[in-house]
């Protein structure tokens, strides 16, 4: 469903050094699987995410969400994606449903199936109780959700989102991850870049863990930490830093 | 239950493809959504009331109604310059700019109508919430009778305000895409250089700006063209209207066009977003 295959993106920077942001990654996700896309700040994670939502054009290699090519079929790729962005950019004065309403009618959903779709979503995201509530007065976790109702307004197959715990307490995010798990129980290829690895150790498939760039390991949670006992202390052998004590 | 229960269902399918203008409408839609906040509305009731005071103040400095040409003269620098001018500024550069700035327009570009659409639907978002504003401003100066046979300037003014918003949206969106982070002092030096100060030099230069065709538009509707003084007629273009809007029309197609090859071919690193 998301195929990555040697994905590189350059940057030229300011002073006109050309930065490596991506640089060969190469990774897939499957329908029904739900894949943890690990690394520190800057190492890669929103860029290669970014060129999956077709958000930046690859500077070389492919990458395609369903069949599609993001650079030569972007169209066709957003169609089948959703992205949740680190950011979740709800608008203050906007309520949920507006909101889900009005992006609803980006992807041509109008009508009987357009109201339909939100209020599915309404009731999935448990956002019933304050759906009409202008969204700056909602809770970090009610907007995050109204983030995610946003991305799967159009019922995409593969879902990516960008570090979607960062603004939650622990129970936000606990329900959000569950709620993950069951869009991927439903069939969806889901992606997803964290670096707090506590939270999606046991809920993640597989893991791809990106390091300036290029990808330095990956596998089942199983194959990834092996003997080093937890996902934090593979994550630190991986990129060569001792864990702090 | 606190959180969303897993496991929803799955959708009827895929959307519907959506038509290139569609996805325009529906941008614009949510946009001008996003614009109905009270600061937004306060300063449109400025805009609308802000020409009636001044034409009003401007009679009873004179103890009589304006005359016809005064009041064409005052109506035109407050409508289709100061309204639609502040208007644009205040309404297409923030929204772009902040589009950008603050990364929620990723949200929009990774929709099928991509930042085309984004750009664009905005763009006429701006063209419509101004416009309005400066129609009902010219129909409530127009309703005071403070200008002699004020009436007879609906029509030649109702073109000249769709005119000015319909191009000078589209310049102020370049300034916008090209520096997002300085958006609005950008567009005020846009305006000032392009359409002032460019627009009053008798040059080649003033065929790229929309100032020309509108000083020119006013000049043939008002029929001054016999009376104005020498100097005058060089700021003013010797073809007809019907080229006069046309060239306006082709302007902003233009700014339009470079505006979207601007959006469609920048890369946006996330380090450069706040």
């Amino acid at each position: 469903m998301i195929e990555v295959e040697n994905l590189v993106k350059h940057y030229r920077s300011s002073s006109g050094e050309i930065v490596r942001a991506v640089d060969g990654v190469s990774f897939a996700v499957n329908p029904g699987e739900m894949v943890g896309l690990l690394g520190a700040n800057g190492a890669g994670k929103t860029t290669t995410l970014r060129m999956l939502a077709t958000l930046l054009t690859p500077t070389s290699g492919t990458a395609r969400v369903g069949g599609c090519d993001v650079a030569t079929d972007p169209v066709g790729a957003r169609r089948r994606l959703g992205y949740v962005s680190a950011t979740t950019g709800v608008p203050d004065r906007l309520s949920a449903r507006e909101i889900l309403h009005s992006f609803g009618a980006l992807h041509g959903l109008r009508g009987d199936a357009l109201e339909a779709r939100v209020a599915r979503l309404i009731d999935v995201l448990d956002l019933a109780r304050c759906a009409d509530r202008p969204a700056g007065r909602l809770s970090s976790g009610q907007r995050q959700r109204v983030s995610v109702g946003r991305a799967l307004v159009h019922d995409p197959p593969a879902l990516v989102l960008d570090e979607p715990t960062n603004a939650l307490d622990v129970l936000g995010a606990r329900d959000l991850l569950a709620f993950l798990a069951g869009l991927r129980g439903d069939g969806r290829a889901i992606l997803l870049s964290s670096h707090r690895l506590h939270e999606i150790e046991n809920r993640c498939d597989r893991f791809v863990l990106i390091h300036g760039g290029r990808v330095v390991a990956a596998g089942t949670r199983d194959a990834f930490v092996g003997q080093s006992g937890g996902l934090e202390e593979a994550f630190f052998a991986a990129i060569g830093e001792a864990r702090p004590e | 239950m606190t959180g969303p229960r897993p496991s929803p269902d799955r959708a009827a399918g895929e959307s519907s493809p959506l038509p290139a203008l569609a996805a325009i409408v529906a941008v614009a839609r949510f946009q001008i959504d996003r614009l109905l906040t009270p600061p937004r509305l306060a300063l449109a009731a400025i805009g609308v009331i802000f020409p009636t005071a001044v034409l009003l103040a401007a009679a009873k400095a004179r103890d009589a109604s304006l005359d016809h040409d005064l009041g064409a003269i005052l109506l035109y620098a407050l409508v289709p310059e100061a309204v639609c001018m502040l208007g644009l500024l205040v309404t297409i550069s923030p929204a772009v700019a902040d589009e950008l700035e603050r990364g929620t327009w990723v949200h929009v570009a990774v929709r099928p109508g991509g930042r085309r659409a984004l750009l664009l639907g905005t763009w006429l978002a701006a063209v419509l919430w101004t416009g309005a504003v400066a129609l009902l401003g010219l129909l409530l100066a127009l309703l005071t009778g403070v200008i002699s046979n004020g009436w007879s300037l609906l029509g030649p003014f109702t073109i000249l305000v769709c005119l000015s918003c319909i191009g000078r949206a589209a310049l102020f969106a370049l300034p916008a895409v090209i520096v997002p982070k300085r958006s609005l002092v950008a567009s005020v030096g846009v305006a000032l250089v392009v359409e002032y100060l460019a627009g009053l030099i008798p040059a080649v230069i003033n065929q790229l700006t929309v100032s020309l065709r509108l000083h020119t538009l006013l000049v043939r509707f008002m029929d001054w063209q016999r009376t104005l003084a020498p100097e005058l007629q060089l700021l003013i273009d010797d073809r007809p209207p019907s080229a006069q809007v046309a060239a306006v029309l082709l302007l902003a197609v233009v700014y339009l066009a470079i505006a979207v090859a601007i959006l469609e071919w920048r890369q946006f690193p996330p380090s450069e977003e706040s």
